[in-house]
């Protein structure tokens, strides 16, 4: 798979997740469970949610079409 | 705890001045005073977007956030700034290669010659100033209040918000962005020292995480859940805020000029990389204050809360070092923000640089002052105030998208135009003139929206993308 690739699909998981942020995936209203470790759910998603974001800045950093480029 | 202060406070106005006298030499022109030279590596950019971003409604509000709406505020500021990194790593690129490095002195400038009018230019000021203003004013009045109630029988408000505003400004005048870059180093590490003190001590008296939010249960269910107690969290709410947040980069221009000025793309990724961490990393224990404060101060008003569990819930030196933090906190975002609009008034001034780089210092002096009076009057809801000066920044977007995309944007002059007038039905909304929703719907996603089609439009009807 080309960097290029790489980066398209950090774009679009990072608007797929953008989207899911307003699903009851995400935010079901009302409901708390089921919980980790005692943190109700929207809360332990959310954390989960900001993580996998982190993980695909630094993927996206590493395969960033420009910077090859810069590289080059 | 006054003995306390007056040390942690003597060493921190002393390094204040120490960076500020460092760099104050090499502000020879404008690029050097309001640009930093434009060579930040990723170190020194991680934290002066961290101390840009992160200000004084994340360490007084976002606890008070999570007090009364629940863990719905994590959705509406966490996950939507992560998002917003992002943006930074795909936009931010585009902004650079668009932006002549050489030539760069302000978002308005730059937009004034990408639409090839000036008065574009001045929408854009115009914009930022009439929603930047309000924000660095609740910095100001957020901290001055607490320091009003911290030490009720010292001196009145106004005397906190003033020595912040001339501490701010000594500093912004005398060492220019490279010293605002350098105290934002030290604020934004001040910042999360203390917020990871008090973020500890909190959870440990609720007994660990679970046993916080078993404790938070028997109080408030609805905190555990969105919308929350008070049905905040909707989905217009959490929408319209991840939007205005993820716009901020672009137009804002504390932040924008911050993405121009980094030394490399490569940077700014690293940059972007450490800020989604730098920014989970303050936001969590904002949640552990906010739930302590849920159980124990459930019924408090917002500054008995803050009172209690940030100083006197905490031993001496930690409350001390709380305020040192909280100052921090307001004039590292606040000063940015004037600093910028001084930036920004001198890349709409064309002539010869020493004198337009004075008028321009002289401008960031007239909004340090408007600035303080807006403090003095401004109201104390925090992180709704912050929100809307997001949500009316955010409008600019689509006119900054088509911008920087469009191979000639000058052809397509209804998109400024309709801004302008957006921002002028907004800015009704917000003094109360109309309400502000619309058959049910939030009348900045609604303008939002419609800017967002009218470029669409543009952008098929119009020749040429730049990408």
């Amino acid at each position: 798979m080309t960097k290029k690739t790489i980066w398209k699909i950090c774009c679009i998981t990072v608007v797929i997740m953008a989207i899911l942020t307003f699903t009851p995936l995400v935010t079901p209203v009302g409901r708390t469970g089921p919980e980790v470790m005692g943190v109700p759910y929207t809360m332990w998603v959310g954390f989960l949610q900001t993580v996998i974001l982190v993980l695909i800045t630094w993927v996206g950093t590493k395969v960033h079409p420009g910077f090859s480029d810069e590289e080059a | 705890m006054g003995r306390t202060l007056v040390i942690f406070g003597a060493i921190y106005l002393g390094l204040l001045i120490f960076l500020s006298y460092r760099n104050r030499s090499s502000n020879s022109s404008s690029k050097d005073f309001f640009l930093a030279g434009s060579n930040i590596g990723s170190f020194l950019g991680l934290f002066t977007f961290a101390a840009t971003l992160f200000s004084t409604f994340t360490i007084l509000g976002m606890p008070d956030f999570f007090r009364v709406h629940g863990v719905g505020a994590w959705i509406f500021i966490a996950v939507s700034d992560l998002i917003m990194v992002f943006g930074i790593l795909w936009f931010g690129y585009h902004l650079r290669t668009r932006v002549d490095k050489a030539s760069f002195m302000g978002m308005a400038g730059f937009m004034a010659a990408v639409y090839r009018a000036r008065w574009v230019g001045y929408i854009m000021f115009a914009t930022a100033f009439i929603f930047l203003i309000p924000y660095v004013a609740i910095q100001i009045r957020g901290v001055a209040t607490f320091l009003d109630q911290a030490f009720p029988d010292s001196v009145p408000l106004w005397v906190w918000a003033v020595g912040m505003v001339v501490v701010m400004l000594a500093y912004s005048e005398i060492g220019g962005l490279k010293a605002i870059i350098y105290n934002d180093l030290l604020q934004g590490i001040v910042l999360m020292i203390v917020i990871w003190i008090i973020g500890f001590v909190c959870l440990d008296r609720m007994d660990g995480l679970s046993g916080m939010f078993e404790k938070v249960a028997t109080k408030n269910e609805a905190l555990l859940s969105v919308p929350g107690p008070k049905g905040l969290f909707d989905f217009q709410f959490l929408f319209g805020s991840m939007v205005a947040i993820c716009m901020i980069p672009f137009t804002q221009p504390q932040v924008s000029c911050r993405l121009v000025i980094m030394k490399d793309h490569r940077a700014l990724g690293r940059t972007a990389m450490g800020l989604g961490v730098f920014a989970i990393l303050v936001i969590l224990p904002t949640m552990f204050i906010g739930m302590y404060g849920a159980f124990n101060y459930g019924d408090a008003t917002a500054p008995e809360f803050l009172g209690n569990a940030l100083i006197k819930d905490q031993s001496g030196p930690v409350g001390a070092l709380v305020l040192i933090g909280l100052i921090a906190a307001a004039i590292s975002t606040a000063d940015s923000q004037i600093f910028a609009l001084g930036g920004e008034t001198r890349s709409l001034l064309y002539g010869e640089d020493k004198k337009m780089m004075k008028k321009a210092r002289m401008a960031i002096v007239v909004f340090a002052l408007l600035s303080l009076g807006f403090a003095l009057m401004s109201s104390d809801e925090l992180v709704l105030l912050a929100r809307a000066s997001f949500a009316g920044t955010a409008l600019l977007g689509p006119l900054v998208f088509f911008g920087l995309f469009k191979k000639d944007p000058s052809l397509f002059k209804l998109l400024p135009i309709l801004t302008g007038v957006s921002v002028l039905i907004l800015v009704g909304a917000n003094i109360g003139l109309y309400a502000a929703k619309v058959g049910g719907l939030r009348l900045d996603l609604i303008l939002l929206g419609l800017l967002t089609i009218v470029a669409l439009i543009g952008a098929a009807t119009t020749k040429g993308t730049q990408l």
